[in-house]
């Protein structure tokens, strides 16, 4: 059996883990006539469909959500200062490419309300904590050995409840302005976790 | 001195006609403030919390004054036909007091058009709705009343918060403080229901898709009946009140004819 937790991954800006690895497009947000498209802690992308077609079927498909540095909720249970977490995982199965057309084929970031206090589960798909920007990408692992990824997606930001003469409750304020030109993290930390056992977790996704 | 006979009976006959069309006027007032009091679309929780429940006071005043008006036209028709100027001043007196209660009821209900706003409902929904630390009885009334007045609109009318779902994400709302947004991005209530009363599909609710969610807002179903109220007792009861006047100085006019 493998051990929990193995020592950290680098991963580079420019999103390769070493030479070679297959670049792909970036994640897109679902489709804009959803009305719960981005809440104020989750937003909704669309399945990576027919993005690892060359890939088998048995490889795992993570989803990495990034956070702007400095950031992070020190309450969150993913280690101190982590600015960035892996969650969403299921094999390439269950994104079978093409689309079935009308199917809804979506995944809703932040929808685990059920696991986020929850410290014996790091990958949580949680709610998110802050209006963010947050970017995330698609990574295929294979026995937790990165063999694809997607490009950084373009930064997503949640909205932010405004008063209506009413008191907005307290959220982290004292964050900085980002500078325009931030795109990427500078560098990101991925602990690799014990994918011996996949989760298949179809509500989860949503 | 006395006018001819013809003249006399011409206006006799002109003032019996009036009355009667105040009595008929009266007893649809009466009936239309009854409908508007007995509350058909159930909206009367939400003006109660507003604290400002003006047009269903004008709406009571409709009821009696349209029973007064009824009662003392046949009062003037009895007293035009038997010319008896005791009667006539009686009717005189009390139809001036009717008239200034009916203005006071018009008034009023004209001058709610400008305090139902959608901002007004929006406040209190946020405030209101599904609000559970609440301060006293009185408060907690409210609550509970905003709360199952919006829970059943939201359920018949198949709408959403006030302009749109999105109002229960931009802001603050105590519905908010108790539900977490990935669970509850709007209430149950906005999603669409099946026979049995549960959501159809509750991923597709909470996502937004459209057909599985109500995305329309609520204001038109507020305001119309509302709307409707105000100008129905303030509009038909100016029109009253003209002809009334009308009446009334015939009345006059005849009482200081009549003879001694």
């Amino acid at each position: 059996p493998r051990p929990h937790a193995e020592p950290p991954v680098l991963l580079q800006p420019d999103g390769a883990t070493g030479p070679g690895l297959p670049h792909k497009p970036k994640p897109s947000m679902a489709s804009s006539t959803l009305g719960g498209l981005t809440t104020s802690s989750t937003f909704t992308l669309e399945q990576p469909r027919c993005i690892f077609t060359d890939l088998q079927d048995d490889v795992v498909i993570w989803l990495v959500v990034a956070v702007p540095e400095g950031r992070w909720d020190a309450a969150r249970p993913r280690g101190e200062h982590a600015l960035a977490y892996m969650t969403l995982n299921t094999t390439l199965l269950n994104y079978p490419c093409p689309k079935p057309p009308g199917e809804i084929a979506v995944l809703r970031v932040g929808s685990e309300t059920s696991c986020a206090e929850d410290n014996t589960r790091p990958t949580c798909n949680g709610p998110l904590p802050g209006p963010g920007p947050y970017q995330v990408k698609f990574l295929a692992l294979m026995d937790s050995d990165p063999v694809a990824e997607t490009a950084w997606s373009d930064p997503i930001t949640l909205r932010t409840g405004t008063a209506a003469g009413v008191l907005v409750p307290p959220v982290a304020s004292s964050r900085s302005r980002l500078a325009g030109s931030f795109s990427k993290p500078e560098a990101v930390t991925v602990r690799r976790y014990n994918t011996h056992h996949v989760y298949d977790q179809p509500a989860a996704r949503l | 001195m006395a006018k001819s006979g013809d003249g006399i009976r011409i206006l006799q006959g002109l003032l019996v006609f009036g009355n009667v069309v105040i009595g008929m006027c009266g007893i649809a007032l009466t009936a239309e403030c009854i409908f508007f009091v007995s509350d058909p679309h159930g909206l009367y929780p939400l003006l109660e919390a507003t604290e400002n429940d003006d047009i269903y006071a004008a709406a009571w005043i409709g009821i009696f004054v349209g029973f007064a008006l009824f009662a003392l036209s046949i009062l003037g028709i009895v007293g035009v036909i038997k010319s008896n100027r005791t009667l006539l001043l009686v009717y005189i007196i009390l139809m001036l007091i009717t008239y200034a209660f009916e203005m006071a009821s018009c008034i009023t209900a004209a001058t709610q058009r400008d305090f139902l706003t959608p901002n007004l409902f929006l406040k209190q929904m946020l405030e209101r709705y599904n609000k559970s630390d609440t301060d006293n009885n009185n408060d907690k009334w409210m609550a509970e009343g905003v709360t199952k007045t919006w829970d059943e609109l939201m359920l018949q009318k198949h709408c959403c918060g006030v302009r749109g779902p999105s109002d229960w994400q931009e802001y603050a709302s105590a519905f908010r403080s108790r539900h977490k947004d990935a669970d509850f991005p709007w209430p149950r209530n906005c999603c669409v229901m099946d026979a049995q009363g549960s959501p159809v599909n509750l991923d597709a609710c909470k996502l937004g898709v459209p057909g599985y969610y109500n995305s329309n807002g609520c204001y038109d179903a507020i305001s119309g009946p509302m709307n409707t109220q105000a100008w129905g007792v303030a509009w038909f009861g100016f029109a009253i009140l003209c002809w009334t006047f009308c009446v009334l100085l015939g009345t006059m006019f005849y009482w200081s004819r009549i003879e001694y």
